[in-house]
């Protein structure tokens, strides 16, 4: 089973003709089946409001209407027939702070210029999998402007605690493998005190290198799991 | 010490609040068109050798951002002569921000890396320069006159040894300029 785009309407936005044909070429090539294009965001909002089309594919800079303020009128405009509809931005610019500006004005997804097939893939498929709430107050409309669902620290836990909140007793038992790394993992910081001549409880400043510490592979050992 | 009277409120001491916002979950209509399975291999390598085979002859396009560019730099150029307060510097900083993102952002989609690398370095010096003086313009006119040169001379792909050593020259001449103007950087964008 693959995606089929056959029945999916695009419309596609940019004032450089070549680019607006090198687009829907990519989208035809994608399988999609019908794929609008437009010149500036005025004639887009038009063919926006007739073909209700299920994706738009703009670039920022046009005139006389560019395409952040076009994404600001379809998430706005009252009579917009769709103001949920996913917008991706495509842009040579790549400064967060012209990012940030895009994002607060409602654009789903941004595509920096020049692209490959795959990155406008890429957009595609977290616009289709990975879809975002929608929020609407006084000064923002437009998708969940935070992509995380949970605030939780993701990188790696360093200390006893987190390993506790990552095991809690009676919860989960630790794997084979994750108690082997503890153990290496609390031999070498034995051997690094016991060369430094550092007590269990003392806190370990590394200002000097010549500490020898020969490290335990974990890899050999873990073979007689 | 007021003390707040229901739960609603305790959330925000003893105010109510004045922004509201509404959480949608719009039907997800994509999805239910195009079904599972995500694009083969196949069709994302078809898709990409239509990308790198197009003829398009970027050139008439870059001259045209180019002179955009050097319509920027003109009129930054007078702007310079009329009093301080008659000044428009971020208008016209922005004037040449356009035409040099647009070479940056198209000139790789059609065969001109080279182009890209050095209109990504024009964005990032207009980006955060303050206010465009003379020797900020002496620089951007180093960068116009160099895309030229990269697109009279055919210089498709990256250039080589030769795409680096104009980019390195050029890159030089920025690190020479905020070493002489530190101050001359938005404290926005700093």
């Amino acid at each position: 089973m693959a995606y089929n785009f056959n029945s999916v309407t695009v419309l596609v936005v940019d004032d450089n003709i070549p680019m607006l044909q090198i687009t829907k070429s990519l989208l035809l090539t994608f399988g999609v089946g019908n794929v609008l294009t437009a010149k500036d965001g005025e004639a887009a909002f038009e063919l926006f409001q007739r073909y209700n089309p299920d994706l738009i594919i703009t670039d920022w800079m046009m005139r006389p209407m560019d395409g952040i303020t076009l994404a600001k009128k379809i998430r706005r405009d009252k009579t917009a027939t769709n103001p949920y509809i996913p917008i991706i931005l495509m842009t040579g610019f790549s400064e967060k702070h012209r990012i940030f500006e895009a994002r607060d004005e409602g654009i789903t997804e941004i595509l920096v210029k020049p692209f490959k097939a795959r990155d406008l893939y890429k957009r595609l498929f977290q616009i289709i999998e990975k879809p975002r709430q929608f929020v609407r107050s006084e000064d923002f409309v437009g998708p969940d402007r935070r992509r995380r669902e949970s605030g939780e620290y993701q990188g790696p836990r360093r200390r006893q605690e987190d390993v506790e909140k990552m095991f809690p007793a009676g919860r989960m038992e630790m794997s084979h493998a994750t108690k082997k790394d503890l153990e290496n993992a609390r031999k070498h910081l034995d051997e690094v005190r016991s060369k430094a001549g550092i007590k269990e409880n003392e806190e370990i400043t590394i200002t000097d290198m010549d500490i020898e510490v020969d490290f335990v592979d974990a890899k050999e050992d873990s073979d007689e799991i | 010490m007021t003390q707040p009277d229901d739960k609603t409120s305790s959330s925000h001491y003893n105010q109510k609040p004045i922004r509201r916002a509404e959480f949608i979950k719009p039907p997800n209509i994509l999805k239910s068109k195009v079904g599972s399975g995500g694009l083969s291999q196949n069709i994302l390598s078809k898709a990409q050798d239509l990308l790198e085979n197009n003829t398009v002859d970027f050139r008439p396009l870059g001259e045209m951002y180019l002179d955009q560019l050097q319509e920027g730099i003109d009129h930054s150029a007078v702007d310079l002569d009329l009093p301080e307060e008659k000044r428009q510097g971020e208008k016209l900083i922005r004037q040449m921000l356009y035409p040099s993102m647009q070479l940056k952002a198209n000139g790789g989609m059609f065969h001109y890396e080279l182009v890209t690398t050095i209109g990504d370095k024009l964005v990032q010096f207009l980006e955060v320069i303050e206010r465009p003086d003379i020797e900020a313009l002496e620089i951007v006119q180093a960068f116009h006159t160099t895309i030229r040169a990269v697109l009279l001379g055919k210089i498709q792909g990256s250039g080589g040894r030769y795409g680096l050593e104009l980019i390195q020259a050029l890159d030089d001449a920025c690190y020479r300029y905020f070493m002489k103007y530190p101050d001359n950087i938005d404290p926005h964008k700093r």
